[in-house]
């Protein structure tokens, strides 16, 4: 095998290659068409669909030819195919008439009709009549979910998804039992599909066994439009392709780009489209009149709020507070901050979950991975830091398991929680999550003994009287022989008191260890917003801002502004506080709220509503965590009275008689940003800071507090809108409190039993569950789901009542 | 022909009264005119007129939202808007025909896997507005509930045939 | 001496005897045709462009709206190139209905044109009589594709559905009692081919009938004899087909000089005209109708004995059977594929062509390998006929331009496609 090359004929056509690699890998590149069910090349070799038969030269005189399937047969030297030989012809349609014999009469009303693989290759290669006239056969169908729905009849028995759920997901989940005419593809245990990433053996599926339970019924394939978008979910900016028909969104699907997502999505990428008509759509411009809420139309909207902000920046300083989503487009991020800098504030920020800004100016330009995703692969060993990288980040958690099946990379965690992760890992912390800088310590003292290296100042003090562990000593150890080793500082480090130390320790960690360091952002783009200048202590392009550094959102959201605008959030949810942030707001005499979205909440704090587009409904950028821009335009026309955002906070521009606010389009935007913007290659370790670690690490008090992330599904407005996620098997967790039996014993809690959480002023009503993935004295409450809205920040005591 | 025969014929007008014979012969004989509205011309059962939609003998609408209709009307005439119904059956919830798009073709009833849209004989109908003229999807299931005896009996005469 | 200035009129578009949407600047010398400027376009349907966008089988019928009343010949020559493309031969049967109906196309056109040209020049009467005719041809039409006019009823690879077996018949009523009305059934009993031959057996009666109204009329002929003459040398430099090019002389006929389908089977006659006149023209026309005729029957007898498909067998190209498209899952497939995405043409260019009843009518079709054409052209022979207009004119009077548009037998749909 190798590289060495070989020459091989098809169809008479001469071919020279690598040996060893399957004849049907070769057909593709060069064109040859080979029909195939079962053969999909980011998937294993099956060869039990049989439909690739092709004739191949015998290797001896006199021997018949044989017919070969071209996804099984490795080439050799002077091999000799012949794809449309009578032969060829005669295995395929022999192959394809047997295929059809049990496929229900279900075109008319499948949903694969006009896009499906069996009808494609029935015409191209199979005969034009049947001759089989008995019965067929029927399969009961599975539940798989509330986003995949199964007619297995239709099955051919390609096992794509099994493969797919092995390989890719990692889940194995799907499998198939029976032999003959009674093989059934079928879930092991007949429940629905948990992987994140299920969603994508619907594209998989050559047939309609496996469709889109929320497209179901609802379009034809033809008739679709296709406009190229990027998902606004994560930090990968996957490429997707969204369908269209009479201006509605039906449907979404991968775009092929193998630097990103290959030709995977993640469902939260695929299914968040459904929130596009969700009947909490803010459908025209609002204002709070006496108490009183009155639709008005877009001038009398942005008129009173010119007016009412106008009055309040003249009189004195620092009152208006900008805060933004972390998905919101580069072009309204660059607005929004134009806007506020313009009225003299520097109060903008998009880092809403952050709790810890002490040493914000060590940011760097961007947060970055610090590796290319399609370069993960190639890593040795990798370290997550408090990240469920499965459900946070679910095409970087897929190519890290690439890693370690293809690469046998190893991967180290440290966490408050122990994620299932579809990989084995080498060596896991679970800790407290205060306690979490303590292990790093630890690590960082193990790999300073290796090295003969002396500690840092600052830090002596706090490692010189600890103990390493037998872990610590491994993570070290894999760490420091990793060729290529990296960390990765996953969403649910920003919300900890001591992000600063934890990142100080993981740069210290990585200095020694000669590894990189990356992070991983909550939404689509907030590498974007920090070029675009929405941070209070840097203005676009990172230019320092130094003097007259405003205020951060933890600041924005603790002390009363006099005045607000709210981008694209929802802070009863996405901020890490909510029951502050709501009292903060209410207390404030003027809230503007941006969204596409409208909740009672959200009509108690507001005074204007503006409804704003999806990123399905405008054209902008986002910056993906490896900095790269990609651009899109809107699938369709905004909702109802909805404009796209960066319309808005252009004219509110104008308004506001600012310079420069004379953009003609979403580019033009871009553009003046881009101009200034040179792309720099930088390295994510910081240098060491003295002064942090002079009050020791943080203490631990023996309190059960509360821990949290952000449900995969709970991350932004639009995807805690589409149904069909929310009725999906992770989100079963939005209304539970979940410890461990240890803890359980303690507080005298039950499982199943409904308890009531008290944190600060606020309570919910929860489920106990006991789960032994929670440390000890932890109790886990996830963030960003209606049940929290009236609690305080994660990571604090909480009080727990039967 | 000699000149002088040309010269007779000419001066008595033979040709015309020729002529003149045929169309009196006409004027005397049986009519073969039609006294429509009252009375119509033979009408073929392959007739392709006004659509229907029809149902089966239980009352359940035929259509199963296939689109294969809308996909092969050539002139756009026909919109289907589809859905899931709470039976977990595929459905239409907007079946229109523009009629003044139509062309006739019969390609709709050509294409459709479950004789669900059919053309019926009617051919005298008119618009007084362009709504008059957009056959819903509860003005076609009314054409089929009324002709369905006849839309039955023609499918049936021509079935040999498709 | 007063200055005489040439007098500018516009006939038409909507002059009843412009046929249809002909607009044609004249410039007058008193009554004397000094230029005729035909201006074409008002009924432009941009054809050959939507054509473009639909997949093959989607656009015959925009074919039966070319020359609307020469409907299947139009078809023919559209299913011919796709034919031509796909490398297809049809099945006999199919091969001698569309001939079969190709002539009954011809005399349907001839009688419109008759009727047309007749009440033009001031011969009312045989409007009708030729109307007359032209419904039972249109019961024929109605009778095997359930459209009086726009069939749509050939297909690349044969025709949609054969024969029926059944007329359909007159219903007694009010002004028609039972017995008159059997009377008037008398030749519906049998099937559409019984019919057909009982007209066939007649029409040639009819066609003397309008003979002795028309050929030695002393009025018809003063309007006809030595109008707009042309050449025979001219006629080909012109680019006429048809009847136009075989009234001047010229013995040309696709039927017999390119034979397509089963016409080299058939026995008739191609009448050709001596002056090139509208005269000569008027009776190529009429023994056109007789020899079509003749056509008619000699299919009618061979279609009697040779029952079979119609419909080429592959499901490739054809729809299968609702039967087996029912029932069987290849056919529902190929069924559905066939009327969604359509079949695809391999990739190259065909020209073909039907001897129409104006003339050389053909499509050519530029073949991308999709199923849609990439281009397609029609060559339609009204067209290149009244561009000769001004020639056939010039130093007419007025009224002779009638008889002239008349004599080239125009039609809208074809010349503004």
């Amino acid at each position: 095998m190798g590289d060495k090359k070989v020459t091989i004929e098809v169809n008479g056509q001469e071919i020279e290659t690598q040996a060893g690699r399957m004849l049907i890998e070769i057909a593709d590149e060069v064109g040859i068409p080979v029909p195939r069910f079962c053969y999909h090349k980011k998937l294993s070799v099956a060869a039990n669909c049989r439909m690739c038969l092709v004739e191949m030269q015998a290797m001896r005189e006199g021997m018949e030819n044989p017919v070969v399937p071209a996804c099984a047969t490795p080439i050799g030297d002077g091999m000799k195919f012949y794809t449309k030989s009578p032969k060829a012809i005669a295995a395929q349609k022999g192959v394809m008439e047997f295929l059809l014999i049990n496929h229900p009469l279900d075109c008319p009303i499948c949903d694969q009709g006009g896009e499906c693989e069996l009808q494609d290759i029935a015409i191209g290669y199979g005969e034009g009549y049947s001759q089989y006239t008995e019965a067929k056969r029927v399969v009961k169908n599975k539940d798989l979910g509330p986003l995949i729905a199964t007619d297995m009849t239709r099955c051919i028995h390609c096992t794509r998804c099994v493969r797919f759920g092995e390989e890719i997901a990692g889940t194995r989940e799907l499998g198939m039992i029976g032999r003959g005419e009674h093989t059934e593809i079928t879930t092991y245990l007949e429940h629905s599909i948990s992987s994140e990433m299920s969603a994508n053996v619907i594209d998989l599926c050559p047939v309609g066994a496996l469709t889109s339970k929320p497209f179901r019924y609802s379009a034809r394939s033809w008739e679709l439009n296709n406009v190229d978008a990027i998902a606004a979910h994560d930090c990968v900016g996957s490429n997707i392709i969204v369908q269209t028909l009479h201006n509605k969104v039906k449907r979404v699907l991968p775009r092929e780009n193998e630097a990103l997502n290959e030709v995977w999505l993640s469902d939260r990428d695929r299914f968040s489209y459904l929130s596009q008509t969700h009947t909490e759509r803010l459908e025209t411009p609002m204002i709070k009149k006496g108490g009183e809420w009155q639709c008005c139309d877009w001038n009398t909207a942005l008129t009173t709020l010119v007016a009412e902000l106008d009055i309040l920046v003249k009189d004195k300083k620092n009152t208006i507070g900008a805060l933004l989503s972390p998905s919101s487009t580069l072009e309204e991020g660059y607005l929004l901050q134009k806007i506020v800098r313009g009225m003299g504030q520097h109060n903008i920020d998009f880092r809403i979950r952050q709790q810890d800004f002490s040493q914000q100016t060590l940011d760097p330009l961007y947060p970055h991975l610090g590796v290319n995703i399609d370069d993960i692969s190639t890593l040795d060993a990798v370290m997550l830091i408090g990240s469920n990288i499965h459900k946070d980040q679910p095409i970087i958690g897929h190519r890290l398991r690439q890693a370690v099946l293809k690469n046998d990379t190893k991967v180290m965690a440290v966490s408050h929680r122990q994620y299932s992760f579809h990989f084995p890992v080498t060596e896991n912390i679970i800790v407290h999550p205060q306690r979490i800088a303590l292990q790093l310590a630890g690590i960082a003292k193990a790999l300073l003994t290796l090295n003969n290296a002396s500690a840092p100042t600052g830090l002596k003090e706090v490692i010189d009287d600890m103990l390493i562990t037998d872990i610590q000593q491994k993570m070290a150890e894999k760490l420091q022989a990793a060729k290529r080793g990296h960390l990765i500082l996953g969403n649910m480090i920003y919300g900890l008191e001591d992000y600063a130390q934890i990142r100080m320790l993981a740069s210290l960690i990585a200095s020694l260890s000669e590894c990189n360091i990356g992070y991983l952002t909550e939404g689509a783009n907030a590498a974007g917003l920090a070029i675009a200048g929405c941070l209070p202590h840097r203005k676009e392009v990172g230019k320092e801002n130094n003097q007259d550094v405003g205020l951060h959102a933890q600041e924005m959201l603790s002390k009363t502004l006099d005045a607000y605008i709210l981008l694209g959030i929802e802070p009863e949810l996405d901020t890490l506080n909510p029951q502050q942030a709501i009292n903060t707001l209410t207390a404030s005499s003027m809230v503007v709220v941006m969204n596409a979205f409208v909740t009672d909440t959200m009509k108690q704090y507001a005074n204007i509503l503006l409804p704003i587009s999806t990123p399905l409904e405008t054209s902008g950028t986002f910056v993906n965590t490896n900095g790269m821009w990609q651009s899109f335009t809107g699938a369709v026309s905004p909702y109802k009275e909805a404009r796209p955002a960066w319309k808005v906070l252009r004219v509110l521009g104008n308004l506001f008689e600012l310079d420069d606010f004379d953009y003609r389009s979403s580019e033009e935007v871009k553009e003046s940003i881009a101009s200034k913007y040179t792309a720099e290659k930088f390295d994510n370790r910081i240098i060491w800071q003295e002064h942090l670690f002079e009050n020791r690490i943080n203490n631990v008090n023996n309190e059960p507090i509360r821990i949290s992330d952000v449900p995969g599904y709970a991350i932004d407005a639009m995807v805690r809108r589409a149904d069909a996620l929310q009725d999906s098997l992770d989100m079963q967790i939005a209304d539970k409190v979940l410890m461990n039996e240890k803890l359980a014993q303690v507080l005298q809690c039950h499982a199943d039993n409904i308890v009531e959480v008290e944190q600060l002023e606020g309570s919910g009503k929860f489920i106990v569950a006991i789960d032994e993935s929670i440390p000890d004295d932890c109790i886990y409450i996830p963030s960003a789901v209606a049940a929290t809205t009236n609690l305080a920040a994660p990571f604090s005591t909480v009080s727990i009542k039967e | 022909m000699g000149g002088m025969t040309r010269f007779f014929k000419s001066l008595f007008l033979v040709e015309l009264l020729k002529g003149m014979r045929l169309t009196g012969r006409y004027l005397f004989s049986k009519k073969i005119t039609v006294q429509y509205p009252e009375e119509k011309t033979p009408q073929s059962h392959r007739f392709r007129g006004k659509h229907a939609l029809r149902r089966y003998a239980n009352g359940e609408e035929r259509c199963i939202a296939c689109k294969l209709c809308e996909a092969v009307c050539p002139a756009l005439a026909i919109t289907i808007e589809s859905e899931q119904r709470d039976d977990g059956s595929r459905r239409t919830t907007r079946y229109d025909i523009d009629l003044s798009k139509c062309i006739f073709c019969g390609f709709c009833e050509e294409s459709c896997p479950v004789d669900s849209i059919v053309e019926t004989r009617e051919y005298e109908y008119h618009g007084e507005t362009r709504e008059d003229l957009l056959m819903t999807k509860e003005k076609l299931l009314a054409m089929g509930d009324k002709y369905e005896e006849e839309i039955a009996a023609d499918r049936a005469k021509d079935a040999i045939y498709r | 001496m007063a200055e005489i200035r040439n007098y500018t009129m516009n006939f038409g578009p909507q002059h009843p005897a412009a046929h249809g949407v002909l607009r044609l600047v004249l410039e007058l010398n008193g009554e004397v045709v000094q230029r005729a400027d035909p201006h074409i376009g008002l009924l432009h349907r941009a054809t050959e462009k939507l054509a473009e966008s639909k997949p093959f089988n989607q656009s015959i019928g925009y074919m039966d709206r070319l020359d609307y009343v020469s409907m299947m010949c139009n078809e023919h020559a559209y299913v011919m190139t796709i034919e031509k493309l796909l490398g297809i031969t049809v099945p006999v049967r199919a091969q001698y209905i569309r001939v079969m109906f190709d002539e009954i196309t011809r005399i349907l056109n001839h009688l419109m044109w008759i009727g047309a040209h007749g009440l033009d020049i001031g011969a009312m009467t045989i409007f009708l009589y030729a109307f007359r005719e032209r419904e039972d041809l249109m019961d024929v039409y109605e009778a095997v594709s359930g459209a009086r006019m726009h069939a749509t009823y050939y297909r690349p690879g044969g025709v949609y559905r054969d024969l029926p077996e059944l007329m359909p018949q007159y219903q007694a009523s009010k002004w028609h009692t039972q017995a008159e009305v059997n009377k008037l059934n008398e030749n519906r009993q049998g099937s559409l081919l019984d019919f057909l031959d009982d007209f066939t057996q007649r029409f040639d009666t009819y066609v003397d009938e309008y003979e002795t109204l028309l050929t030695e009329n002393r009025i018809w002929k003063q309007r006809t004899v030595d109008i707009g003459i042309i050449t025979p040398e001219r006629a080909i430099a012109l680019g006429f087909t048809g009847p136009m090019l075989r009234g001047s002389g010229v013995e040309w006929d696709l039927r017999k000089k390119q034979p397509y389908e089963v016409y080299d089977k058939m026995d008739f006659d191609i009448p050709v005209g001596v002056n090139g006149d509208c005269y000569d023209r008027y009776l190529v026309r009429m023994e056109e109708m007789r020899q079509s005729n003749r056509i008619i029957k000699q299919c009618i007898r061979w279609l009697r004995d040779n029952p079979g498909s119609v419909m080429l067998e592959d499901h490739k190209l054809t729809p299968p059977s609702r039967e087996h498209m029912k029932e069987d899952m290849e056919s529902l497939i190929h069924h559905f594929k066939l009327f969604t995405e359509g079949y695809s043409v391999p990739e190259g260019q065909a020209y073909a062509a039907v001897e129409h009843p104006k003339g050389e009518f053909g499509t050519y079709i530029i073949s991308e390998g999709a199923n849609k054409p990439y281009r397609l052209k029609i060559r339609a022979p009204g067209f290149v006929h009244l561009s000769a207009l001004h020639e056939m004119v010039e130093g007419h009077m007025l009224a002779d331009v009638v008889a002239v548009i008349g004599t080239q037998d125009i039609v809208f749909g074809e010349v503004d496609r």
